[in-house]
């Protein structure tokens, strides 16, 4: 899945002396000779195995599209020169202390300029902790956490807008569309994402009058959520709105219709952003909203190697037999293009440099703009509010991508 | 069983190996000794409990990961950072001891379950527990200013130093009347109860010594990735991980869980680096045949040649 011409692993010869065993295969896993720099190195700590294998899956797709669609166009520019692009990737297996070592491994040994910090906001802080000892520029695309950012890691830098963006705009939406919303009901995930939101959502939720009717987190790996739904029904919120990843949504969607527990509006996020999702649910998936990064029905247009989303969606069927891509997709897509646009900008390899140059990126792209805040994270912009209507995503907001109005739960 | 001096040899051996690494590698393999010193002296830790007493005990990642949390507790309210580690292993130590008169009635099979249940107790306690410890977002701790070099071989001469704290208290057990009442309990705990062994007391002894060294060792792996939350910190994985090194090794010996942890660690980094999809399977089936054709450990090979050795002689 990756290559790697260099690795020499020796094997002990005589089995006894274990201590040759341990000087030759550390010595196997020292470093490869490094290679006079030709070209542009970015390394990417991968959940390939594991309980994330989903989604680094996605970001393995659309890298490789990334750097394929660069180096056939000749390369990157760098100064006056057209340097080629290679991603190196490993597997951290979904766990974090290998995401570090590996992300140490790839400077050290594979001598990367770059990083690409894997999906989620607890294994990016790990990596971005380790791209800022080394002050290795390290971009996030799928991190959403103001708090992942908030530590003042000065070299890494995240495309998604911060995920507060979410919250307000949604809650005010649905009350203007359904002014009987009075009571809300949160359920969320202990993990960092999805407690930030269930959080934020609360939060809004009360700022804009609506009453908290309850709220409760449930830890990592919940396999039932029977006794908090049951909280829920006997609440009668007139919104239910729970977070988590796609196994726990699809399970507490399942539960919900097993314990007839509905409302007119139920939102789970991550949920429909994920096709995994809708495809699970079928039917039941119908009426859920969610709120994302990036629909592929916007039209954004701007610089590098899709100019509009467009191209970015046609190239993304080709490859994948006609798939829709997520916000995941979209966002890592456009990670590369800040790097693209930082060495264009500067014309040297200095890490210094930039680093300052990516912090200064001010661009458009198929993604939407890339604009890093003081903390480096991008710019809050308005997120699309999609639901499931018919079991396809449609988008409620922003309003000129609009293609539905917001409906009830069906019953 | 006591260890030979070839078993010393390969244990200096290892030890240097380990801690000369800064002078003719690049950090990545400093980074992986580190590692191995680490799991290393989990593995010697797990050999009180697991492999004198007898008692299969998987609560390793408790005690690593309550050692993240109480030492990271600590360094954010501003204790010093290797005071913050002494703290987290008297804490942990403590805790161990009132954990183990509590569950070191049960025996066998049961043992290894309640032992178990205590990692997920513990997850879920310092998961739910957010005003105090940042719940699922975890914590974040002060990272360490200086060169990537430094850091790492200030970490590596760390881990080592637990390394050693942990062989050194193995090989006063070792000689010492604990040691042999350890012996004892794991062969017999009824016989020994009755020749006089307060069977209860070394018990809570070895559990607490199997407790310490990986709260220390958790507390100093929290600074070093300056980041730790309930997942990564109470990982089912590592804690079957460390008694599967011991035994590796030889469960019981003094050299034995070293170098298991040794030999598991750079298994794993070469099955990895060479059979990227395979690497979980290969490595499993590798485990399966070494418990399988060396049960007593990979030092049992070396007993083993002496023994061909000695009587190959004249007859």
């Amino acid at each position: 899945m990756f290559e790697r011409d260099s690795r020499r692993t020796s094997s002990p010869r005589r089995s006894g002396l274990l201590a040759a065993a341990l000087l030759a295969a550390l010595a196997g896993t020292a470093a490869a000779p490094a290679l006079a720099q030709e070209t542009i190195k970015i390394g990417a700590p991968l959940a390939l195995t594991g309980g994330l294998a989903d989604e680094g899956h996605k970001q393995d797709l659309v890298w490789k599209m990334w750097v394929e669609k660069v180096n056939a166009a000749g390369g990157l520019k760098v100064g006056d020169k057209t340097m080629k692009v290679e991603l190196i990737e490993y597997d951290y297996q979904s766990e974090g202390q290998r995401a570090s070592q590996l992300a140490e491994k790839l400077i050290n040994d594979d001598k990367v300029q770059f990083l690409f910090a894997p999906f989620g906001s607890g294994h990016t802080k790990i990596v971005g902790g380790v791209g800022e000892r080394y002050q290795v520029p390290t971009i996030a695309c799928v991190a959403s956490s103001e708090s992942v950012f908030d530590q003042s890691l000065k070299h890494l830098f995240g495309t998604l807008s911060p995920n507060g963006g979410m919250t307000t705009a949604m809650v005010k939406m649905f009350k203007e569309k359904f002014p009987d919303t009075k009571t809300i009901a949160v359920l969320g995930r202990d993990d960092v994402f999805p407690k930030s939101m269930a959080e934020g959502i609360a939060k809004a939720a009360e700022a804009q009058g609506l009453t908290v009717a309850y709220k409760e987190l449930y830890p990592v790996g919940t396999m039932d959520h029977a006794a908090a739904l049951s909280s829920i029904k006997a609440a009668k919120p007139d919104w239910i709105y729970i977070t988590g990843y796609t196994q726990d949504l699809i399970l507490a969607r399942k539960q919900m219709q097993d314990l007839g527990v509905t409302a007119p509006i139920v939102t789970m996020v991550t949920g429909p952003s994920y096709k995994e999702y809708t495809e699970g649910l079928g039917k039941l998936a119908n009426g859920i909203t969610s709120s994302s990064w990036w629909h592929h029905a916007t039209n954004y247009t701007g610089q590098g190697v899709w100019p509009a989303t467009a191209d970015f969606y046609k190239d993304f069927q080709a490859k994948t037999n006609g798939a829709d891509p997520d916000y995941v997709h979209g966002s890592c897509a456009a990670a590369g293009e800040v790097i693209a646009d930082a060495l264009a900008r500067t014309g040297s390899l200095d890490k210094a440099k930039l680093r300052d140059a990516i912090a200064a990126t001010d661009i458009q792209t198929f993604y939407g703009p890339i604009k890093f805040g003081p903390t480096g994270m991008n710019l809050p912009r308005e997120l699309p509010i999609i639901q499931v209507q018919d079991e396809t995503i449609k988008v409620l907001a922003p309003a000129d991508i609009k293609n539905a109005d917001l409906i009830a739960m069906p019953k | 069983m006591k260890s030979g001096p070839l078993a010393y040899a390969l244990l200096a051996a290892g030890l240097l190996v380990l801690a000369s690494t800064p002078l003719w590698a690049d950090n990545y393999v400093v980074r992986t000794a580190a590692i191995v010193a680490m799991y290393g002296a989990l593995a010697t830790s797990w050999n009180f409990i697991g492999g004198f007493t007898g008692y299969p005990s998987f609560s390793t990642a408790a005690f690593f990961g309550l050692g993240c949390y109480v030492g990271a507790i600590c360094q954010r309210a501003g204790v010093p950072m290797m005071l913050a580690w002494l703290v987290a292993t008297l804490m942990v130590g403590a805790f161990a001891c009132l954990l183990g008169a509590i569950i070191l009635r049960l025996r066998g099979h049961y043992f290894a379950i309640g032992s178990i249940a205590v990692v997920e107790v513990c997850r879920l306690v310092v998961s739910s527990w957010s005003s105090l410890t940042g719940g699922g977002d975890g914590l974040n701790l002060p990272l360490l200013t200086w060169a990537p070099e430094q850091v790492m071989r200030f970490f590596l001469f760390v881990m080592l130093g637990i390394l050693v704290l942990s062989l050194i208290a193995t090989a006063l057990v070792d000689r010492a009347r604990l040691g042999f009442g350890l012996r004892c309990i794991h062969q017999n705990e009824d016989a020994a109860a009755m020749v006089g062994i307060n069977t209860t007391l070394y018990k809570v002894a070895a559990y607490t010594l199997s407790a310490v060294f990986c709260a220390a060792a958790g507390a100093a792996y929290a600074s070093w990735t300056g980041y730790i939350d309930p997942t990564e910190s109470f990982q089912i994985l590592m804690t079957v991980k460390v008694p599967v090194m011991a035994m590796l090794g030889g469960a019981g010996t003094l050299a034995g869980p070293f170098l298991g942890a040794a030999a598991f660690v750079l298994l794993e980094e070469v099955f990895w680096a060479n059979f990227l999809d395979w690497n979980r399977a290969i490595l499993g089936v590798v485990i399966v045949l070494l418990v399988f054709f060396l049960p007593g450990g990979l030092l049992s090979l070396a007993r083993k040649a002496k023994a061909k050795a000695g009587s190959g002689g004249p007859a």
